[in-house]
């Protein structure tokens, strides 16, 4: 156990190490390999050569793991997508035609956009009103760390979680869900939260919500913070409301951080599956594309073709928000 | 003086923004208690009442067995057979029944005839005595009892110990940082290299490569799995060295992380005032050197707020582990052994929720300690007017 | 990048150096009940393998994996392989992507024949041979369909036989507690008429005779499959219930719709059930069988694999506390025998090699069997077995009623297409006992197996 604890530590440091060795040594190569000595003309050559090469040494490790983890996967993904379950024969576009008259698929659709309406502007919405409000207390970090917590808890602890809290027994038992026992106590009866359609989709957002609030108020609380002082300063001394300064100073200065923080969740929705896996895998007319793209890629030895295509779907699904991005960028790089 | 203390000076009500926090913090926290709780009640408890009563003594229906055969003694003309329903557990019995569909049909203490001269009486400590005028058969010991115990609130350690001394526990979670801290790090050094170039570096091509990038989050993590691991075999062949290493597993969760960091930073990073890096050109620093000596300093809090998700995302993750590092013992994370504990088929909520506790305390450590990096006023010396 | 490799690989050695003592749960020739007979030739012809390694991939864990690795250590012992064994929670996803990917283990047991037959069908799993067939068609009750459940096309077309049955499950049982029973005066019934009268008796006395649960998170729905299963087998002969697994018989078919309804007269009464019609589909299946032991009872009676007694609450006796009946045959079709639903375990070569051989051939000892059957939840069809090496009398009953089936089918949701038995036949079961009509949801999984090219 000692030597597994020591040579870890080893190992440790020397990826760490290796990894920021790599951008030091780099950048010293390429200041020694074109010298801004020499003669004026040589010199002014090299500076610009370097400020070409420069970027690509900072960008060189991303771009290159990107490249092999990511977009080669996305590549073999969309080849995928036009051959038949077992990769064998080209079958053209009819993995996407299938997608489009099945039942399933349009449900996912559908289910998505709700997703996709609700759970970042309420991710984004709650996470900004805790961090705002926290900022001002003096148990701000306690209560911060709390509504952290749900991150922290691996998925599978969260199904035990919400099954304590949805859980259904017929009527006039003793109710182990909360929710249930809360109707229950009311007079009402009790439901099978999770098998009411449409709605069920709520109950399971809720839990998405439930976790990805910490992630947005961690986020937005340290671009608060980066408010410079002088600002807020300055509006207290003109006299500005708090309500003002919210939405006055504070919110048009993290505004970049609010999209940041709307369109990151956007796109994690896109891919969450694991909370509809394990807690209807779908039924009830929960499905959502992520989960359907799972069970096609996995159960019973799967249907690679299928999954592609559905993988496609979802990846295309984030054109526009792309997009937005982009304009966004080059917004900021005009008043630059 | 902090930005709440102003605001408050300025007018919001103090009282409304505390209960405002309060009421949404323990709407937050109550699904956590409640699994909290649990990991601390009896297992057979978890699925026969909330876990909001466990702290309200409780009158149970129970089934309780009277001794067998081998007990019974001659007393004069009656046979006995005697001893204590309870075996141990605590409580006090209120009333007892011999029929499971009217457990309470007697008082405690009281006697209850059973017909042919045999009968019954149970105790509120649990003391039975079971009496027949003629001998005890095997048809009619042992007979099941039914109970009305109340019961103190009861918990008990025993989940976590299930848990804590699980085997192979203590080697998983050596693993587990093996492979978390080097798959966080890393990351964020490559990331942030990246987004400073991708902000303050003019290159061909570079809101395309952005684009890219935030493109790539949504890629779905499943789908690369065999393309990588079939690369990883290759190599791991041709270098005649196992496919399945920490150097592979470190970076497969850079990599999986890279777009969401590289996203965030950029944004934090293009948003840094802009007088700073032109005044530091100025004066003749390189690119390497304002990256080292601002850039990096002053991006601290959106380096530890990222910091914070990749830890946890790589402490929770079983799948990638599972793939890149293997399933063989020596090598599970902690996520793999806590999953091993629970059976073929699952189910057992003690476990999880328990084991739900032991991995949250590491994330929750990272949390803490990274909180405080998440400083106001960085910025605040070095912009003149804002 | 290959100093970062090569340190991942010297950690790597330095954890995986500790290889423990082999520890044998029953000393080799003290208890008579056990074949040691059979271990000691076992280890005559095996035990020059001296310093091989054998992964095994399964899907026991937690208890189980405590106890197959009490039989994996008999293996070890004999041929002197040292076997990794592992398991994961996503065995299916593993499986798959290890396969795939080229780096399988040695040994890959799994309990479903469709995720296998779909292996075998690319070409990742090597066939065990004729002889291996034969075998198992003479020495297992009901050899045949045995045989069958591990015969799939391989990569060229050929049916091969690939997977070798290891531990069996019995579904066809209904769990009760005798005291219960006997306290309110019910008899154990003999037929389906019988049953369902009983059903009704326990109504009109007050109570609710059945606990039904059919949760089971991202597997929700699979244990309404096993009823109608079980009812297809009382309702149609044999061959119809092989047809239906292979969608010769098409899902939608009155028969199988009959079977469904078969199903719904218990499950889809408010009365009938505990919770009602409403709980059935939400409730979990390793939560339901709790009510037969409440006091009062929330149930009578709980159909069930015999797994599940793991899932009832701790320190219950069997035998003595719960016990279980066969779920008996309808009086109305005496030409279908007594049959009898089950399920297993399947045990394949997905990376070929001497060792992997070996233990397969291990697995037609007696002993690798007795020594599981000695401890707790194992099951064997092999008739070579001492029967008496069973842990107790349940199991022992389970063990031959196993053994002496007229009629023994596997899990038809096993069979079928993993979209179809892990899929849409799970999610129609779901939305039958949530209102639909049977033949909307028969229609609905006969729609989904179309879809299927």
């Amino acid at each position: 156990m000692l030597s597994q604890i020591v040579s870890a530590l080893i190992v440790m440091v020397v990826g760490v190490f290796a990894a920021a060795a790599y951008f030091y040594l780099t950048n010293r190569i390429l200041d020694l390999a074109l010298p801004d000595t020499g003669d004026v003309v040589k010199a002014s050559r090299n500076l610009r050569t370097r400020a070409m090469i420069r970027p690509w040494l900072f960008l060189g490790p991303a771009v290159l793991l990107l490249a092999i983890y990511l977009v080669y996967p996305v590549i073999a993904t969309l080849i995928l997508s036009f051959y038949g379950r077992d990769a064998q024969e080209f079958v053209g576009a009819s993995n996407y035609i299938w997608a489009i008259n099945d039942a399933g698929f349009r449900q996912s659709i559908f289910n998505n956009i709700l997703w996709l309406a609700v759970v970042p502007a309420a991710c984004t919405f709650f996470g900004l009103i805790i961090a705002v409000m926290t900022d001002r207390l003096p148990w701000g970090n306690f209560a911060k760390s709390l509504v952290f917590m749900p991150m922290a808890i691996s998925f599978v602890g969260a199904s035990v979680i919400w099954k304590f809290i949805y859980d259904y027994r017929g009527e006039g038992q003793i109710q182990i869900g909360i929710l249930n026992s809360i109707v229950q106590y009311f007079g009402g009866k009790p439901e099978v939260w999770l098998a009411i359609p449409f709605w069920n989709n709520f109950f399971l957002m809720v839990i998405l919500i439930w976790i990805q609030t910490g992630f947005a108020m961690v986020i937005l609380s340290a671009a608060l913070r980066g408010i410079p002082e002088e600002t807020i300063e300055a509006a207290v001394i003109d006299g500005a409301s708090g309500w003002q300064i919210f939405w006055k100073i504070m919110v048009p200065q993290i505004w970049g951080t609010i999209a940041t923080v709307w369109t990151t969740i956007t796109i994690l929705v896109l891919k969450v599956f694991d909370i509809v896996l394990t807690m209807t895998n779908g039924q009830w007319n929960t499905e959502v594309l992520a989960n359907l793209m799972f069970g096609w890629m996995f159960q019973g030895g799967g249907d690679s073709g299928r999954s592609a295509a559905i993988a496609v779907v979802l990846m295309l699904a984030v054109t526009p928000i792309m997009i937005w991005n982009i304009r966004r960028a080059n917004e900021e790089m005009k008043g630059r | 003086m902090s930005i709440g203390k102003r605001l408050a000076r300025i007018g919001l009500p103090r009282l409304i923004i505390n209960l405002t926090v309060f009421v949404v913090v323990a709407l937050w926290v109550m699904p956590t208690l409640g699994i909290f709780v649990s990991s601390f009640r009896d297992k057979d408890q978890l699925t026969v009442s909330g876990w909001w009563t466990a702290f309200s003594s409780s009158e149970r229906n129970e089934a309780g067995r009277l001794g067998g055969l081998d007990l019974m003694k001659q007393e004069g003309p009656i046979y006995v057979i005697s001893g204590n329903v309870l075996e141990g557990r605590g409580g006090a019995v209120n009333a007892f029944g011999t029929k499971a569909v009217a457990p309470r049909a007697y008082k405690a203490g009281t006697e209850a005839d059973l017909g042919d001269g045999i009968k019954l009486s149970i105790n509120s400590d649990g003391a039975y005595r079971y009496t027949s005028t003629a001998p005890f058969t095997d048809d009619n010991t042992g007979r099941r009892v039914y109970l009305a115990v109340a019961t103190p609130p009861v918990f008990t350690m025993v989940n976590y110990k299930n848990v804590l001394t699980g085997e192979g526990i203590g080697q998983s979670f050596v693993n587990s940082l093996t492979v978390a801290i080097p798959a966080t790090v890393i990351p964020i050094l490559v990331a942030a290299f990246a987004a400073y170039a991708l902000s303050w570096m003019s290159f061909k091509g570079r809101t395309l490569l952005l684009a890219a990038v935030v493109g790539l989050i949504v890629v779905p993590l499943q789908m690369s799995l065999i393309p990588l691991l079939r690369l990883y075999n290759d190599v791991g062949t041709f270098l005649g060295v196992p496919s399945k290493t920490y150097a592979g597993i470190w970076l497969a969760h850079t990599a999986f992380g890279l777009p969401l960091a590289i996203y965030l930073l950029r944004n934090y990073i293009v948003g840094l005032p802009k007088e700073i890096i032109e005044s530091a050109r100025v004066d003749g620093a390189g690119d390497f050197e304002i990256f080292t000596k601002i850039v990096l300093p002053l991006s601290f809090p959106a380096l530890a707020s990222f910091a914070i998700f990749q830890f946890l995302w790589v402490w929770n993750d079983l799948l990638v582990a599972m793939v890149f590092l293997g399933t063989e013992k020596d090598k599970l994370v902690l996520t793999g052994a806590l999953n091993a504990l629970l059976g073929s088929r699952g189910g057992n909520w003690e476990i999880l929720s328990a084991s739900a506790f032991v991995s949250i305390l590491v994330p929750l450590l990272v949390f803490f300690s990274l909180q405080r990096y998440l400083v106001r006023g960085l910025l605040a010396g070095s912009v003149k007017g804002g | 990048m290959k100093k970062l490799l090569l340190l991942g690989v010297a950690v790597a050695a330095l954890a995986g150096g500790s290889a423990q003592a082999v520890d044998l749960k029953f000393k080799p020739g003290e208890d008579s009940k056990f074949n040691w007979a059979s271990y000691d030739a076992y280890k005559k012809a095996h035990g020059d393998l001296k310093g091989e390694t054998l992964t095994i991939f399964g899907p026991w864990r937690g208890e189980d994996e405590k106890l197959v690795t009490t039989v994996l250590n008999y293996f070890s012992e004999a041929t002197g392989v040292t076997v990794k064994y592992s398991s994961s929670e996503n065995y299916e996803q593993q499986i798959v992507i290890d396969t795939q990917a080229g780096s399988p283990p040695n040994i890959a047991i799994l309990p479903q024949p469709g995720l296998l037959a779909d292996l075998a069908s690319k070409g990742f799993l090597t066939p065990l041979g004729d002889d291996m067939s034969k075998w198992i068609k003479d020495n297992y009750g009901a050899g045949q369909s045995w045989v069958d459940l591990g015969t799939y096309k391989g990569k060229d077309g050929k049916k091969a036989f690939f997977a070798f049955p290891y531990k069996a499950d019995l579904k066809s049982l209904v769990w009760y507690v005798p005291e219960n029973f006997k306290e309110a005066g019910y008899k154990v019934p003999a037929t389906m008429e019988d049953l369902k009268a009983l059903t009704e008796k326990i109504v009109k006395d007050g109570g609710t005779p059945w606990c039904i649960g059919l949760g089971s998170g991202g597997a929700t729905g699979w244990p309404a499959t096993d009823w109608v299963e079980d009812l297809m087998l009382r309702t149609t002969t044999p061959e119809n219930y092989d047809k239906w697994t292979t969608n010769e018989l098409k899902f939608n078919d009155p028969i199988v719709e009959k079977a469904i309804d078969e199903f719904g007269w218990f499950a889809k009464n408010d009365k009938f059930v505990d919770g009602g019609a409403k709980a059935v589909a939400s409730t979990d299946f390793r939560d339901s069988p709790k009510g037969l032991f409440g006091v009062p009872p929330k149930c009578y009676m709980h159909r069930q694999a015999s797994f599940i007694p793991s899932f009832f609450p701790d320190g219950t006796k069997l035998g003595k506390d719960a016990d279980f009946f066969y779920f008996p045959p309808y009086a109305s079709h005496p030409e279908l025998g007594k049959p009898v639903e089950g399920a297993g375990t399947l045990v394949t070569i997905a990376k070929d090699s001497k060792a992997a051989r070996a233990f397969v051939a291990f697995l037609q000892t007696p002993i690798a069997h007795e020594v599981w059957m000695a401890q707790s939840g194992f099951l064997t069809p092999y008739k070579g077995v001492n029967t008496a090496a069973y842990a107790n009398d349940t199991l022992r009953k389970e063990g031959e009623l196993l053994t002496s089936a007229t009629t023994f089918r596997f899990d038809g949701s096993d069979l079928m297409p993993g979209k179809i038995g892990a899929g849409a036949f799970w999610t129609g079961m779901v939305d039958y006992v949530s209102g639909k009509s049977s033949a909307q949801v028969a229609d609905q999984i006969q729609k989904a197996w179309d879809g299927l090219k």
